[in-house]
């Protein structure tokens, strides 16, 4: 029903709605922002170079480790780390997905489990992880998957969940086989989930590489950042969590990219 | 009522027969090692493919830069890790055969119920001009001596050396808990000097560069370090008793205490080497403050007999007990005296 307000309203403004066209490198005008503000802290003295050295100066700590060859050492061990296990997460975290989605029974036995892994803080995991796989790479991949399996399980079931019940409807009406049902329209319906799950998880993999790499590690960012820790060089600290954010928003990037390409047929608020 | 009585007059019999089993049971072996500790030889063939899991990345690093590391007669897993907690932990998860750490883990591994054993043991010469700690003091807070304490907050951390360091200080003050807040914090990274200098404690032991670089930053606002005039030095390795009863690690944890000390001699014989292949090259530290943690640990010291050692340990032992209300242990137990003069011959032989 369209009220006499709602109607004046409709004819005073043409305002469009929607979002309106993008902005070009829109994603780093943020980023940017946080730097220039980081900048003129450090340049007029009211952030302490103690607790935030300047951005200059994390950027002398990063060229003198880069010309040493160990930030790019570290780089090379941890994204294989992180790549490991966000591929062995993803594996499981969609079948999970798909079974608990998919199957009531499936969602008796799945869901909970995944639902208390989500409760359960991975730090806190990791002695019994230790316990369980040993202090070697094998922990360290199992615990990196079981974190990155969490966004991808939610995001994806949730999304799968609610597909419009006039898609089932229609694919009963068209006389679609199930496997046919599942590639037509539970996948494509379950995707946009999916890639939610997956921005999330590309970030999971490498914060828990702090965590893994506490333990037993002779390499690796999060290594760098606990070894650092050991002498108080905050620089080298500060170093690796800019590492971190370069890779969170690079990872992020990239995922959406992939995302913008396989979700092309919709038409969104976004778009 | 009466039938009730009977059964369970009954079952009290059988469970005090039952109790008295296993007292006689367990009280035999028990009483045979308690008697002579040492009676059992450490037996000395390592049979080939026997394999340790060392966390001690110190002595790694120096068995590698002397090449001693090659003459090793067993394999070795290298795990990199090292200090009380981490250690327990590796040992509990059955993934570490032996460990690197000052006094304290092994007791409160015991306590924990964890049975080790010391196997080894290094000190330092002059251990009182050449401490591991210094008591760092927060910018702004008065502390000259040790009586100053009084009414301070203290970063405290039962299970590590730093907790045991704080109490002694405090004994050695002649002050009781209740005069001090101590304030429990893991020593673990940078966590004492960032504590210190945002004042969530006024004293906090700190080690090594970490006080060089503490008093650098924050020595302008007023922060200081005093000695706290207590030997801190002990350095263990130790090893849980399951390990040690099997003849293979045994022996080949002999071997490895054998090569421990030679390293801990090439290291303070070639302090350039060190300095550039371990605090420069894998530690990420500059050459400077490599030299001023070479100065700072001075000439180490491997007894050739424990009874000292031990002495100290049980008045640490007796100490902590009290303060933590844990039940006293018998120092001896701690350590395994097989591997007593393992170490000091090996550098009066070569």
């Amino acid at each position: 029903m369209i009220t006499p307000a709602v109607q004046a309203r409709k004819t005073a403004t043409r305002r469009r709605l929607a979002l309106g066209r993008a902005i070009p490198f829109g994603a780093l005008i943020g980023p940017a922002f946080l730097l220039v503000i980081w900048s003129i802290g450090s340049i007029a003295g009211l952030i302490d170079p103690r607790t935030l050295p300047a951005p200059w100066s994390v950027v002398g700590t990063a060229i003198d480790l880069l010309a040493e060859g160990k930030l790019q050492d570290h780089l090379m061990t941890s994204a294989w780390r992180a790549a490991q296990g966000l591929a062995f997460g993803v594996l499981i975290g969609t079948t999970l997905a798909l079974i608990s989605g998919l199957s009531r029974l499936g969602e008796a036995i799945i869901d909970g489990p995944v639902q208390i892994k989500r409760a359960i803080p991975t730090l806190a995991l990791i002695p019994l992880l230790m316990l369980w796989f040993g202090i070697g790479e094998g922990m360290k991949v199992t615990t990196i998957a079981l974190a990155v399996l969490i966004p991808i399980y939610i995001q994806t079931h949730s999304s799968l969940r609610s597909i419009d019940s006039r898609y089932v409807e229609l694919a009963q009406t068209l006389r679609m086989g199930y496997g046919e049902f599942i590639r037509e329209v539970i996948l494509p319906g379950a995707l946009p989930g999916f890639f939610l799950g997956l921005r999330l998880a590309v970030t999971y993999a490498w914060l828990s590489l702090v965590v893994v790499e506490q333990v037993n590690a002779t390499s690796g960012i999060g290594y760098m950042i606990d070894l650092a820790r050991n002498y108080g060089q905050t620089d080298i600290v500060i170093v690796g969590l800019v590492v971190y954010a370069l890779l969170g928003l690079g990872c992020d990037g990239i995922v959406r990219l992939f995302q913008e390409r396989s979700l092309s047929w919709r038409r969104t608020l976004a778009d | 009522m009466l039938a009730v009585e009977r059964f369970s007059r009954r079952r009290f019999g059988a469970l005090v027969a039952a109790f008295a089993v296993t007292l006689v049971a367990f009280s035999a072996p028990f009483g045979a090692e308690a008697g002579s500790p040492d009676a059992g030889k450490l037996p000395s063939k390592i049979p080939e493919g026997t394999v340790l899991r060392i966390g001690d990345p110190e002595t790694q690093r120096a068995l590698e830069l002397s090449g001693l590391i090659n003459q090793l007669p067993f394999k070795v897993e290298w795990a990199n890790i090292s200090g009380g907690p981490q250690t327990i932990e590796a040992f509990r998860a059955n993934a570490l055969d032996v460990g690197s750490v000052a006094d304290i883990p092994p007791i409160h591994a015991t306590w924990t119920g964890l049975k080790v054993k010391i196997i080894a043991a290094k000190f330092r010469k002059e251990p009182v001009a050449h401490p591991i700690y210094q008591l760092g003091i927060a910018p702004g807070v008065e502390v000259k001596t040790l009586a100053d304490l009084r009414g301070k907050r203290i970063a405290f951390s039962p299970g590590q050396a730093q907790g045991a360091l704080v109490l002694r200080v405090l004994q050695a003050a002649g002050l009781k808990r209740e005069d001090v807040t101590l304030i429990e914090l893991p020593s673990k990274g940078d966590a004492y000097p960032v504590a210190l200098a945002s004042k969530q404690v006024d004293v906090a032991p700190i080690w090594g560069v970490l006080v060089k670089h503490y008093l650098h930053q924050y020595g302008a606002d007023g922060a200081t370090t005093i000695p706290h005039g207590l030997r801190d030095d002990p350095a263990h390795l130790y090893a849980p008793q399951a390990v040690l009863d099997d003849p293979a690690k045994a022996a080949a944890l002999g071997e490895y205490v054998r090569y421990w000390a030679l390293a801990a001699r090439w290291v303070q014989e070639h302090p350039k080497e060190w300095i550039a292949g371990y605090y420069v090259a894998t530690q990420g530290l500059n050459a400077e403050d490599g030299q001023y943690l070479v100065d700072a640990d001075g000439q180490f010291d491997i007894p050739p007999d424990w009874n000292d050692v031990i002495v100290r340990q049980q008045s640490t032992i007796d100490l902590l007990a009290r303060e933590l209300n844990r039940p006293r242990i018998k120092a001896e137990d701690l350590f395994d005296r097989r591997f007593e003069t393992i170490a000091a011959n090996a550098l009066n032989a070569s």
